[in-house]
């Protein structure tokens, strides 16, 4: 059990973290360069993350999934918390729009 | 993610807001204790300084519960409770059931305390209310847990209390959920160099976002047990028993059997213990004894769930001839889908089904919660800069509930240690919280809340990396001593509070270094 539910916190965090890097809101907010995720590469890894937490519930194994998902979303906020201490956003040159929702 | 039309968002603000900034700073420390509460058992052994490592249902308990029945008037043979208490130590309390004028059903008899070898430590007669109170070893985790489930208000208006805040906690989320239109797309964004309002906005709907399914979760669980005595058996009771406690706790809870009061010595309860452990894998935590002496006894063993499961494990045997009878549902005779989810609901909300794992995840996701909770205040004062002269009071109390409570509760832990050796840890562990409230709430008053904040930032590391000091100027067990003894949680505890302390220095330090954003009026929208 415990294996197993490592490898499947260890995949999904994986995932977590490669949506995080890659995701465009975040990297325009704070002013990273490169190409971000399109919509649907980050509905691809959305569906990865959960990949083994739909693994673990149809084992039955109760105890792990919860333990996954509780890990998922720790694990989920921690990362984005660290993962928003760039460099100062650019300046609005290309007439970039105001920060807004 | 879900549109409402404006007025109904406009609604649901005002409703998330409103419910928030009434009921949040009781629902902060609820949940605060709550997430301490988590390690209570561990906060426990290292406090105390435990270092038994064999449970008193794995040591000889046959001989001693033949003593104390022989000792104990035949009136309370009615049932025996048997748990640990202290240091992997016996409690015993034989007793018969009463309803008490108010109509709640109690238990009245003597509650024995036994030492390692069996000796009866302490003894007390009375209700099951007034005899389980803290004791000396174990003052700061009941204080902690007392504070979580009741906020120290008395019964049933302190369930009741903490049940509504529940419900709000419910109320908030779904609020939340419905006022947040771009749930995902959100998800990672933290604009902590934007205005004030959209950096705390984002700070309260990153952290609201990802710990929703289980603010749902423990809410839910929460108001469950807090309505559950105080509510929900009073109703069926009156519905369906005419208002019998007694007997729908019979129906509900009970072995129906045919009376046989024909005195019989009761069965080995060492087998039953073994046994009960053989099947489960888990050392029971509480075992029940129907009509003690009697032919027709019965024992009913508690476990923990087993690898994999969150459902604990409940076993029922023979009490005169200690054989084993069947796996017993938590309600009702036959197993079904209503017993099952009551059962799950106590490992819900603790997270104690695996083990220090589980609690460690249960601990990081009531961390999220208290994170929200707090910056959901703050961005609510942020939000309303302009009148924040005639709000400062409220931007105060902010300060001083969401830092000061953590360095209370620290201070409470100190005064226990101080006073444990003492014998007097049931009075000063309350009065340490007490003291030190009433030393934060003076501060509040005299100092403006930015710097109040910084100075409770400051005492609450120092307070962190002074415990594990303190405990072991005052007795505790020092780490070799733990390892010696194979007790690693008195270590780890210890790690975590230096780690802890020196982390929130760092961050202070780090936060000071960083140039200050002056507060502006934005004219962004923040949802």
């Amino acid at each position: 059990m415990t294996y197993a539910l490592l490898i499947a916190i260890g995949w999904s965090l994986a995932i977590i973290l490669l949506l995080c890097r890659g995701d465009p809101k975040r990297r325009r907010t704070i002013g990273l360069a490169g190409p971000a995720h399109d919509t649907r590469a980050r509905r691809l890894l959305g569906a990865a993350i959960f990949a083994p937490g739909l693994l673990l519930a149809l084992s039955g194994d109760s105890a792990s999934f919860l333990i996954w998902l509780g890990s998922c979303t720790v694990g989920g906020w921690l990362l984005a918390l660290l993962s928003n201490d760039g460099p100062a956003p650019r300046a609005s040159a290309g007439g970039r729009r105001p920060e807004r929702d | 993610m879900i549109h409402l039309p404006k007025d109904e968002t406009k609604l649901m603000v005002a409703v998330h807001g409103w419910s928030g900034i009434v009921l949040g700073l009781l629902l902060y420390a609820v949940v605060f204790t709550g997430m301490a509460a988590v390690f209570a058992e561990e906060i426990g052994a290292w406090s105390a300084g435990h270092v038994e490592r064999q449970s008193a249902f794995e040591r000889p308990l046959d001989g001693a519960i033949q003593a104390l029945g022989a000792r104990t008037p035949e009136k309370y043979h009615e049932g025996v409770d048997l748990f640990e208490i202290g240091d992997h130590n016996l409690g015993v309390f034989f007793h018969h059931h009463e309803v008490k004028p108010n109509g709640q059903l109690s238990s009245r008899g003597i509650y024995y305390q036994l030492d390692r070898d069996g000796k009866i430590v302490g003894e007390q007669t009375g209700n099951a209310e007034d005899v389980f109170g803290p004791r000396n070893d174990d003052a700061l985790s009941s204080f902690l847990v007392d504070t979580h489930v009741r906020l120290h208000v008395p019964d049933p208006w302190g369930l009741l209390l903490t049940g509504i805040l529940g419900l709000a906690m419910l109320v908030a989320a779904i609020s939340g959920l419905l006022i947040h239109r771009h749930l995902l797309k959100d998800i990672f964004t933290l604009r902590r160099k934007a205005s004030p309002v959209l950096a705390e906005r984002d700070r309260h709907s990153v952290a609201g976002t990802w710990s929703l399914p289980f603010a749902f979760l423990l809410a839910f669980t929460g108001s469950f047990f807090s309505f559950y005595g105080t509510v929900g058996v009073p109703i069926v009771a009156m519905a369906a028993f005419g208002g019998d406690q007694e007997a729908l706790s019979e129906a509900v809870f009970g072995n129906p059997a045919k009376p046989d009061p024909r005195p019989h010595a009761i069965g080995s309860l060492d087998r039953i213990s073994a046994d009960a452990i053989r099947r489960t894998g888990e050392i029971p935590t509480f075992m029940a004894i129907e009509n003690f002496g009697r032919t027709d006894a019965l024992v009913t063993t508690y476990h923990q769930p087993g690898p994999g499961d969150i459902e604990p494990v409940t076993l029922l045997y023979n009490g005169a001839t200690a054989m084993f009878e069947h796996e017993k549902p938590s309600i009702g005779q036959r197993p079904s889908a209503g017993g099952s989810l009551v059962a799950i609901m106590g490992p819900l909300h603790f997270g104690n089904f695996a083990g220090l794992f589980s609690k460690a995840i249960w601990f990081g996701l009531g961390f999220a919660t208290c994170y929200v909770t707090l910056t959901g205040l703050r961005l609510w004062l942020t939000r309303r800069q302009d009148d924040l002269r005639s709000l400062a009071w409220l931007d105060r109390t902010v300060v001083v509930v969401g830092f000061g409570l953590p360095l209370a509760l620290l201070a409470s832990a100190a005064a226990f240690l101080v006073a444990m050796p003492l014998g007097s840890a049931v009075y000063w562990t309350p009065a340490g919280f007490l003291l030190a409230s009433a030393a934060i709430i003076a501060a509040g008053i005299a100092l403006p809340a930015r710097r109040l904040e910084r100075l409770l930032q400051i005492a609450i590391s120092l307070l962190l990396i002074a415990l594990p000091l303190i405990r072991l100027m005052t007795g505790g067990p020092g780490w070799p001593r733990a390892i010696e003894a194979g007790q690693p949680i008195i270590i780890a505890v210890d790690i975590a509070l230096l780690v802890a302390g020196g982390w929130m220095l760092w961050l202070g330090k780090t936060r000071t270094a960083r140039p200050r954003q002056t507060r502006k009026i934005s004219l962004q929208p923040a949802e």
